[in-house]
């Protein structure tokens, strides 16, 4: 049985598709589902395996990127949530959705309605697309089984994406976080454009404390076939693209449990 | 009573929007007093008391993590001076709607209004009032659609009685008093409005104002192409009209790929396993000219929705974007009255590119800018989408009698009026006074969601036909799909942004975010069930009838009633006279460059060379996963590519190529020769990168001075190149647009904006793996110089451009050769012979040479024949011509038959070397070039 991957659209997302093909090619069995039609009770979050919150700009980004959704989903999803996180059913937040995860409070600590964390604007200012190198740290993520220690190339595209909290949070989720922003030698980096964004300590994504809410701001949906990397003239090969291994990781999660 | 929350980010957070505006305070204004500056966003909301207000401020408004609020009191303290700058009333303000939408999922059921602006406060001691005012007028509020607030607003809310509609007559006026209605508001000509008079003065009534606000938008140059449609004499002999020889030659080439030319909204071709693609280039010159944030973003919408109504839908895969703007450094004194400095122009362009774009989540991944300072009245700004359709929805449809209209998307406001007419005059010093309403925000969440409804419905094939609702509104959307059945339409059905609109307004408000479908009455519910569940709100507005009439009311009032044989027949066909004479261009006689590396580094930083990547890095270029080849790529990500290559169907290895070429400065010595140079660098782009010639086709925009008698006779040759062009390679134009307004005039002066052809190609590829990419791979490799070009041919190029001198020797393409030359770059890339390859453009061979090293990380060394004059050889800019880097394969096999050099290898030294017939020319290291190159976009980007 492959897993049913929820993929959670709303007005403005944009990355939707190329994260269900990212799930398909995983292995999930991934739908697009309108938020509305959680609201409105024509699907139910419990029926999926996996939930998904894909990139774009959910209602413009307007107020704080993600707040919009993040709101209505503390307001009329919350019960929903809680029961699928308490399930042990991995979440994924990408970009946007990792904006909609911290701004739930989902992350860093599972408490829906208690902000801790906060993706801020850009020191840059503004927008920047680019490929970053990110170091995968050592933790009880799911999504990233297998990968601690490597140095991994992925898109990062956003507005706000600068990591920040207070000292004391950040020394409460040292061991959360998953990626950061390194240099060419995997060191993580301040140095700009390195670090698209001026996060501190170099964060990119981190985890809950189980492991299994990840939210990050780099795209792996975007990096699952080879003639996704901007230079994949320059290799032969180079096995398995990253993004493709952090789906291919939530589904046999899923399928091993 | 309003509550006021303002948020301002924790004095140890930094302020990203104030450190951006210091920046450019300091580099665009050169003003050193203002030392800090800290913004705060102010939110306004009508209907609430304070407690809810609190409430809004800490679930929605600020996060405690990095912000603080205040209700009703200030947040910026102890600055020198705050000023709040909002959008006017009545320019709709995207994030209101969000701030509704999350106050009612908290539950504020009560909250009737809310607003959003922005508070800057200054920070520095010696700040006086006119330095405030100066970054006011030059950063802050572009007057069009923003002010400075004085003192709070009573209400939020707009309100309005409905207008009537009136009588005008017209039926006695004479020529004068007919040409004094039509100026400012109708752009129609004394024939033109003659022939108007004549029909009612025929049907024995006055019309109403909006029945002629139909006609001047239905007969509007935007709408109708005038002057692609006249009858012309060119020196003295009638010759075919302009249209028409350019669907003639697509016509003549009957290309097996081409699904549907010059018909729909874009011109469509077939793709792979049942789908097509489509093109469409549009142009926003005038909108971007007075507001350019507004009219950018509006431009880029206007142009996705044209991909979304082709065929019964399309689905947007990519976005290009091709500027011609005056230099960013240009004098202040320099810029005409009523005009916007280039440097503010290009940052706010290129930002609502970006956040249009970006937002519905599309690429933008080709484009260009050029710069030449006769822009400096007027910008050109060109915006293309492109997508992908089933093959057998992909012609256009044809509603039936009896079919509904449904209007979709965004509400109708007041904003866009006169668009589609104003765009077709002439910039003049009253344009931004008198046409401010032709302007607005665009909303890209609102077309995101509508375009995700109408692709829904489309699968369903719940649509018979579709059409944007852009220049001209409803009358247009609705005058042109009723055009062959006649249509009756119900106009107090439209929702409305505000109350108080005049039925004529409502009928010809360009407001965004609004397309027309044509919906069969048993298909109707389904298609307003699937606007309900994606937040899209859908009306019937109309239905299409059989007595070819265009009939509208507006409550029990008639406000319409024409025939559509008249409106869209009654235009009396033009006859306009053309003639051309080359401009007396001298030709210089340079002497030979002393301080090589000095001159290669001036070349590598000329605007028209350097490298544009700040703006590409804020262009979601990723989006949609589909990406094959980034506008920028190499080992350190920052070398040009020629295309873009995208593979739109997951899981498949075809693949689209886009790719575009457009020389203004070239067209000023001859039109005909810049306009061949535009097609060639359009396709030598495409098949630099692995595109294959028989499977490519081209849309064409032609952005011209007024055509007066010499604009026309240069826009006749730059059709005739368009034509020859397009016999001889056996690529068709499939769609195109012409844009005949870049003429600035004043009481003083009148200037005429560098005619402009923007030649966009795009086709398909079997396998992204057949394709290439311009970095340099390894050292050692061949480097070879492909294509035929006459080096003395130097002028328009860079080289003479620095020297101040423009030349008559411009390059000639030869049509019997390029052909072949493209047909073997392309066999040798799908081949795989070749490692890298780059089209040669402005700053010719050694600025193509240069980029290639960039993106490989290494040198090169090129030895020059002995009998070329080194300068002309290394700087020519021939279109059609490549450098190629080589692996193992044997250059007289793969370019047999078609002119090629031999000229040099790749190395590892980081630098580059020029011999000529084996001694030393100079030699540079790609470090001071790379430098030179990069500095130009990063000043004016920060």
């Amino acid at each position: 049985m492959k897993p049913k991957v929820c993929v959670l659209r709303t007005d403005g997302t944009n990355c939707d598709l190329e994260t269900c093909y990212a799930f398909a090619r995983a292995g999930g069995d991934s739908r697009l589902i309108h938020v509305n039609s959680l609201r409105h009770k024509e699907e139910k979050l419990a029926d999926y395996q996996i939930l998904v919150i894909p990139g774009g700009f959910s209602y413009g980004d307007d107020v704080h990127a993600g707040k919009i959704l993040a709101v209505e989903l503390t307001s009329f999803l919350k019960e929903q949530l809680e029961e699928f996180i308490t399930a042990g059913k991995p979440v994924l937040g990408i970009c946007n959705g990792f904006q909609v995860l911290v701004r739930t409070g989902i992350l860093p600590a599972r408490r829906i309605g208690e902000i801790s964390i906060a993706l801020v604007s850009n020191d840059s200012g503004h927008f920047e697309c680019r490929w970053v190198n990110l170091l995968v740290e050592k933790t009880p993520c799911v999504f990233t089984e297998g990968l601690a220690g490597k140095c991994l190339r992925l898109p990062v595209a956003h507005a706000e994406g600068k990591f920040y909290a207070g000292r004391e949070t950040l020394q409460k989720i040292a061991g959360q976080v998953v990626f950061r922003y390194a240099d060419e030698n995997g060191r993580p980096t301040q140095s700009y454009p390195l670090n698209p964004n001026g996060s501190l300590e170099a964060i990119a994504g981190i985890c809950d404390p189980t492991g299994l809410v990840l939210g990050l701001m780099p795209h792996p949906e975007r990096f699952v076939e080879h003639t996704q990397h901007p230079n994949w003239r320059r290799f032969d090969s180079f096995g398995e693209p990253p993004g493709l291994a952090i789906f291919r990781n939530a589904v046999r999660y899923v399928k091993e449990r | 009573m309003i509550q006021e929350v303002r948020v301002i980010n924790r004095p140890e957070v930094p302020d990203p929007v104030g450190e951006e505006i210091l920046y450019e305070i300091k580099q665009a204004l050169g003003i050193r007093s203002i030392q800090k500056i800290r913004t705060a966003k102010v939110y306004r909301f009508e209907g609430i008391g304070e407690n809810e207000a609190h409430l809004l401020a800490q679930k929605l408004l600020a996060e405690d993590v990095f912000q603080l609020y205040t209700l009703n009191a200030p947040a910026i303290k102890e600055a020198r001076a705050v000023i709040e700058v909002a959008y006017k009333p009545g320019v709709m303000n995207p994030e209101a709607a969000s701030l509704l939408k999350a106050a009612r999922d908290l539950g504020l059921s009560s909250l009737l209004a809310a607003d959003s602006s922005r508070e800057y406060g200054f920070y520095g001691d010696g700040i006086g009032p006119e330095e405030i005012q100066t970054v006011i007028n030059r950063l802050l509020v572009n007057p069009t659609v923003e002010q400075v607030v004085a003192e709070k607003p009573a209400t939020l809310i707009i309100r309005g009685v409905p207008g009537r509609t009136q009588l005008l007559p017209i039926r006695d006026l004479d020529a004068q008093q007919l040409l004094e209605l039509s100026r400012d508001k109708l752009f129609l000509n004394l024939e033109e409005m003659r022939a108007i008079q004549n029909y009612f003065r025929t049907i024995g009534r006055d019309p109403t104002d909006c029945e002629l606000e139909t006609i001047a938008q239905t007969w509007s140059e935007h709408c109708v192409h005038k002057t692609f449609k006249a009858r012309l004499i060119v020196n003295g002999e009638e010759k075919t009209p302009l249209l028409k020889r350019l669907q003639q030659a697509t016509a003549e080439i009957n290309h097996p790929l081409v699904l549907s030319a010059f018909v729909d909204n874009s011109g469509v071709m077939e793709f792979y396993h049942g789908w097509a693609i489509c093109g469409k280039v549009e142009t926003h010159n005038s909108p971007s000219a007075i507001e350019p944030y507004g009219g950018a973003m509006t431009g880029s919408g206007g142009v996705f929705r044209d991909i979304l109504g082709t065929g019964q839908g399309a689905r947007v895969i990519a976005s290009t974007d091709m500027f011609c703007f005056a230099p960013p450094d240009i004098s202040r004194e320099e810029i005409p009255p009523g005009c916007l400095h280039p440097d503010y122009l290009l940052r706010r362009v290129v930002a609502g590119v970006r956040d249009y774009g970006n937002r519905m989540g599309i690429p933008t991944n080709n484009g260009s800018v050029h710069f030449h300072r006769d822009f400096r009245a007027k910008p050109t700004v060109i915006v293309g989408a492109y997508g992908i359709l089933p093959k057998d929805r992909c012609k256009k449809g044809k509603p039936r009698p009896g079919d509904l209209a449904l209007v979709i998307g965004g509400r109708t406001g007041r904003d866009g009026i006169h668009g589609a007419t104003f765009s077709s005059g002439e910039m003049t010093e009253r344009t931004v006074e008198v046409n401010a309403s032709a302007v607005q925000i665009g909303h890209p969440i609102e077309e995101k969601r509508m375009s995700d409804a109408i692709l829904e419905a489309s699968a369903a094939g719940l649509i018979q036909a579709i059409t944007d609702c852009g220049a001209g509104g409803f009358s247009s959307a609705l005058g042109e799909m009723g055009a062959e059945t006649g249509v009756r339409v119900w106009l107090e059905r439209a929702p409305l942004k505000y109350p108080g609109l005049k039925p004529w307004e409502i009928w010809v408000s360009e407001s965004q975010e609004r397309m027309v479908l044509a919906v069969a009455p048993e298909n109707v519910a389904e298609v307003l069930k699937i606007c309900r569940r994606l937040n899209v709100e859908a009306t019937v507005l109309g239905e299409f009838t059989a007595d070819r009439r265009l009939v509208v009311t507006y409550a029990d009032e008639k406000v319409c009633d024409l025939e559509m044989e008249f409106l869209h027949h009654g235009l009396p066909q033009r006859v306009l006279r053309a003639s051309w004479k080359k401009p007396a261009c001298a030709e210089p006689a340079l002497p030979l460059p002393d301080d090589w590396a000095n001159l290669y580094c001036r070349v590598m930083s000329h605007l028209n060379v350097c490298s544009k990547e700040p703006i590409v890095r804020m262009y979601d270029h990723g989006v949609q996963g589909t990406s094959g080849l980034p506008p920028y790529g190499g080992i350190a990500q920052d070398a040009p590519n020629d295309a873009v290559l995208l593979t739109p169907l997951y899981g498949r290895e075809c693949a689209v190529v886009i790719s575009h070429g457009l020389n203004p400065v070239l067209n000023q010595i001859d039109p005909y020769w810049g306009s061949l140079w535009a097609a060639a660098e359009a396709v030598a782009n495409a098949v630099a990168v692995g595109a294959n010639p028989k499977e490519t086709v081209l849309i064409d925009n032609f952005i011209w001075p007024f055509p007066d008698e010499e604009s026309l006779g240069a826009l006749d040759r730059a059709v005739d190149a368009c034509v020859d062009f397009a016999r001889a390679t056996g690529m068709p134009f499939i769609s195109g647009k012409d844009s005949l307004s870049s003429t600035y005039r004043s009481k003083d002066i009148m200037l005429k904006i560098p005619p402009v052809l923007c030649v966009s190609a795009f086709g398909r590829l079997p396998d992204i793996k057949m394709t290439a990419s311009a970095d340099f791979k390894r050292a050692g490799s061949t480097l070879i110089l492909v294509g035929k070009r006459n080096p003395a041919e130097m002028a328009g190029s860079v080289y003479y451009d620095l020297a101040g001198c423009l030349g008559n020797n411009l390059p000639q393409i030869d049509l019997q050769v390029l052909p072949r030359v493209l047909q073997a770059v392309h066999r040798a890339i799908a081949a795989g012979k070749i490692l890298a390859c780059h089209d040669i453009s402005e700053g010719g061979l050694a600025a193509c040479l240069a980029e290639m090293c960039f993106g490989g990380d290494l040198g090169a060394e090129i030895d020059l024949p002995a009998e070329a004059r080194p300068d002309f050889f290394l700087f020519n800019e021939t279109a059609g011509c490549f450098l190629v880097e080589l692996g193992e394969a044997d250059p007289g096999e793969l370019f047999a038959g078609i002119p090629y050099l031999r000229v040099g290898a790749t190395r590892p030294e980081q630098q580059i070397t020029v011999y000529q017939d084996g001694k030393e020319l100079f030699r540079m290291e790609l470090k001071m070039l790379k430098e030179a190159w990069q500095k130009p976009m990063q000043k004016v980007f920060g």
